[in-house]
């Protein structure tokens, strides 16, 4: 094929016309600034740049208040004598049963804020003092106002603080935190003469606590494509179906014992059936309750895999039992100066010698320095143990459309990015118009 | 300058854990017993977040319970976010009452910058959740164990801008990946330089991308090997003209192998209505475009028409409906584009996508896109090689194309989902993200 002589010839042409575009973007440049500039007087001042006042001002609304009281209680709030001076009005008004002590607080914002607007009841506790409750009702008026704080440059200056531990599954749950899905999805697409349908659909039962964690699904998947060359179609699919069990019991904050269980079929790697079941222990060096921000999990596994495989093997068989043991690495960190995912695994065939795998993954996003980050993102895997692998080959179609595996003793994937951005940081503007270059729809269930 | 605060937020902390101390018992701390009892009428949230990093939220917010259908919450929390002026983003956070809570309303703002991390992006979301949802916790007892602290402002200056505005980025990315008998490479490299006022927008862009692929197909003894080259830039100067109309130019330059482009240049002013005003453009936009283009091109082969280079004169017209709402999420575009030059040539694009909430647990997406064709003025004369067929190397003819998608997810049995568990790695659950040019 002449994909090389006509990739220089498309490398010559392009030359000057890079040269021909940075002059065009310069141009382009010159003209945009020539234009932006006169509305420059119109443009507002960058959100966020007023220096932070104390505060958001607040008229209490409750006759024989100790305003010095609140106003030391709630540092973000300077409370006014007037209404028209306020951005906020809170009123306190005694609630029915009469002589409960109950308080209804009712906020109304104000100029900016008009049409923020909530009612929180204070009921005290049974045997409360009174500088208890002074305080509880302190505390109601901060959380109140909380929501018009976050709209100044002061939201940044408060924290919210949860005061205790609660167990996530404090809550009253019939169904006793097993979820069930049952999901189909289609896709298809195509023009006059190429066509391609994917159809694929799952059922699954999960139950996650933190002791337990069950998860089993049942999938099937189906890909279908029609190339239409020189009058004639062909068509080509792949398929595979299967159920996938996973069971962890949690030991402590470092450890976990589980096992998989697995029944497969698939047209890709060769496999008309295959069933195996694989206990498996894990050691998380760090806690697991900080996983979302560092993990370096270490995972052992020992499986037994019994297969019946669609056509001959390499290894001239058309079914056998393999033990099989793995051990893998993973270390995921995510701090404030970037993310970090690496992954070594090494696995191999018991009573096969030098029927192995070993591979090496790697994602590391790095801020070198402000506007400036890098991206390494890699894999590398040495490749000793392509048991299902069919003698015949392949086409050389299921070749070019990537539909079955191929025998490698390797496979690697190495990419590398790198991002600088200067300029403004001011500008929280958002303008929408003409589009605002790429959106992004995103379904989750 | 992170560090001091840090150490000043601590010595506040600590502080104030002293003064606390030393005051006269104030509510003496629950135990377990009592505060299970607290967590279990803590506020029911739902989290409508595609994009947001949910077991981060989970963990670190834990004064609420989380449910997996909108139908359950007490309040609905709907994220959107749109790109700004400075390459960051605006996350508007729709605080949305109900079951109980349907007087209550909030819409809070949180902004990122572009040269922001992952952890810094999920730890101001978090902060804003936090704010935000105060107003449903103070209608609960647990507001009861809530802390509020308040670190007293430094002086600082007035913020200047040296840059008036304008944002600069460089960026490039290569890749390669293969095994015994494949092989791929890809290069690309991108520039632009943006300033958006809410008076004008400036977008200028520079891409060029590079991708080949070899197979070795060892029963014929021979190497199937293909490279596309595309290479463009842009340039977009928008005024706003009020509350529903705008007025800008395109100039735009691009080179494709696969469209058998060497070089074409247009130049096109154009005109938008926005039947929302702009300032609802995270949740609602039908905006309708009209674009008029001079349209010089040259080929890198002889086209179907006998054609080497020509001037074509386009104009087309779009309209764009983008719905983000608590049911669900509309997004639809018509276009339309024809040639004065050639009056019955022309194209027309469609394309929808609807995600909707039918009933508690049941979820339905629908997307799809149809394209009717009949202007291949570029498309080559010859007849493309059976390996360019398969590698989709380059463009075939074609009247039209399509693509369709359709799922249905049913889910049932408990509505919390509080517990994360990492242990054996964690899955994400079922979700598709699609990204729209």
């Amino acid at each position: 094929m002449s994909g090389t002589a006509r990739k220089d010839k498309a490398v010559n042409l392009s030359v000057p016309k890079v040269a021909l575009l940075v002059f065009l973007a310069l141009g382009l440049a010159v003209t945009g600034l020539a234009w932006a500039r006169p509305g420059l007087g119109q443009v507002p001042p960058p959100p966020g740049g007023a220096p932070p006042g104390p505060s958001l001002k607040v008229f209490l609304d409750w006759p024989g208040a100790d305003l010095a009281y609140f106003g030391g209680e709630i540092p973000f709030a300077e409370f006014v004598s007037s209404l028209d001076a306020a951005q906020v009005h809170v009123r306190v008004s005694l609630s029915p049963p009469e002589g409960s002590g109950a308080l209804t607080l009712d906020f109304a914002g104000l100029k900016e804020f008009a049409g923020d607007d909530n009612t929180l009841r204070y009921r005290p506790k049974p045997g409360e003092k009174p500088e208890e409750s002074r305080s509880e009702v302190a505390r109601l008026i901060k959380i109140g106002l909380i929501r018009y704080v976050a709209k100044t440059p002061a939201a940044k200056l408060v924290s919210v603080e949860f005061m205790d531990q609660v167990k996530p599954t404090s809550v009253i749950d019939k169904w006793d935190f097993w979820v069930f899905n049952l999901g189909s999805d289609m896709f298809m697409d195509g023009e006059t003469q190429y066509s391609d349908t994917m159809f694929s659909g799952n059922l699954s039962a999960n139950r996650v606590t933190p002791e337990l964690k069950i998860r089993t699904s049942v999938y099937g998947n189906l890909y279908r494509q029609r190339f239409d060359i020189e009058g004639e179609s062909i068509k080509s699919s792949s398929q595979s179906y299967g159920f996938e069990g996973l069971v962890v019991k949690s030991l402590g904050e470092h450890w976990s014992v589980g096992g998989y269980l697995s029944a497969a079929s698939s047209t890709y790697s060769n496999t008309k059936f295959s069933a195996s079941a694989a206990p498996a222990l894990e050691y998380d060096v760090f806690p697991y309750s900080e996983s979302t921000k560092r993990q370096l999990r270490i995972l052992y596994r020992l499986g037994y895999t019994q297969a019946r495989y669609r056509e001959l093997t390499v290894y001239d068989r058309m079914s056998q039992g393999l033990f099989r043991e793995s051990l893998s690495v993973t270390l995921e960190l995510k701090r404030p100066w970037g993310n970090v995912t690496a992954g070594l695994e090494g696995s191999h065939y018991f009573f096969k010698p030098f029927k192995y795998q070993v591979a090496l993954r790697g994602e590391i996003s790095f801020r070198i320095w402000r506007g400036l980050n890098f991206e390494v993102d890699g894999s590398f895997a040495k490749i000793h143990d392509q048991m299902t692998l069919p003698k015949a080959g392949a086409t050389p179609e299921e070749i070019l459309l990537m539909l079955r595996e191929l025998e490698t003793d390797f496979s690697y994937y190495f990419s590398v990015g790198l991002n600088f951005r200067f300029g403004s940081l001011k500008s929280n503007v958002v303008n929408p118009r003409f589009g605002s270059g790429s959106r992004s729809v995103s379904i989750s269930f | 300058m992170r560090r001091t605060g840090v150490v000043s937020c601590l010595l506040v902390s600590a502080l104030c854990l002293v003064a606390l101390t030393r005051l006269p018992a104030q509510t003496t701390p629950p135990g377990q017993e009592d505060l299970d009892t607290l967590k279990k009428t803590a506020v029911k949230v739902y989290l409508d977040c595609g994009s947001c990093d949910i077991e981060y939220i989970k963990n670190e917010i834990t004064f609420v319970n989380y449910v997996r259908d909108r139908n359950e919450a007490q309040v609905h929390v709907l994220i959107t976010t749109q790109g700004t002026g400075s390459g960051g983003r605006e996350y508007t956070l729709t605080f949305i009452g109900q079951n109980g809570f349907t007087d209550v309303k909030d819409v809070q703002r949180y902004f990122t910058s572009s040269t922001d991390t992952e952890d810094e992006i999920r730890r101001g979301l978090v902060q804003a959740l936090r704010l935000g949802l105060m107003s449903f916790v103070g209608r609960t007892p647990i507001a009861g164990r809530i802390a509020i602290k308040y670190t007293a402002p430094r002086e600082t200056g007035p913020v200047r801008d040296p840059w008036n505005f304008w944002v600069f980025s460089l960026s490039s990315q290569g890749n390669i990946s293969g095994q015994k008998t494949y092989k791929r490479d890809f290069l690309m490299g991108s520039f632009s330089a943006n300033r958006v006022t809410e008076q004008t927008k400036v977008q200028l862009s520079f891409d060029y991308s590079n991708s080949r692929r070899k197979f070795l197909i060892d029963s014929e003894d021979r190497t199937v090997a293909g490279t596309s080259e595309s290479w463009g830039s842009s340039g977009l100067v928008v005024k706003s003209l009020g509350r529903h109309w705008s007025a800008g130019t395109y100039i735009e330059t691009y080179s494709s192998f696969y469209k058998n482009i060497s070089f074409s240049l247009s130049l096109a002013p154009a005109l938008e209505y926005n039947f929302f005003p702009y300032a609802q453009s995270t949740r609602r936009q039908l905006r309708v475009l009209y674009r008029l283009a001079w349209n010089p091109v040259r080929y890198r082969e002889t086209t179907q028409y006998g054609m080497l280079r020509e001037t074509l004169w386009t104009e087309s017209l779009s309209v764009n409906l983008d719905l983000r709402e608590k049911w669900g999420t509309i997004s639809t575009s018509v276009s339309g584009v024809n040639y004065l030059n050639h009056f019955t040539k022309g194209h027309i694009d469609t394309f929808g996508t609807i995600t909707f909430n039918v009933y508690k647990g049941l979820n339905v997406f629908v997307l799809g896109g149809w394209s009717l064709i009949k202007d291949q003025l570029s498309l080559r004369l010859r007849q493309p090689t059976e390996d360019e067929i398969y590698l989709r190397q380059i463009e075939l003819k074609t009247n039209s194309n399509y693509f369709f998608a359709v799922g249905v997810q049913f889910t049932f049995g408990s509505i919390f989902t509080n517990v994360i568990n990492p242990r054996f790695g964690s899955m994400s659950g079922n979700s598709m993200s699609i990204s729209i040019n």
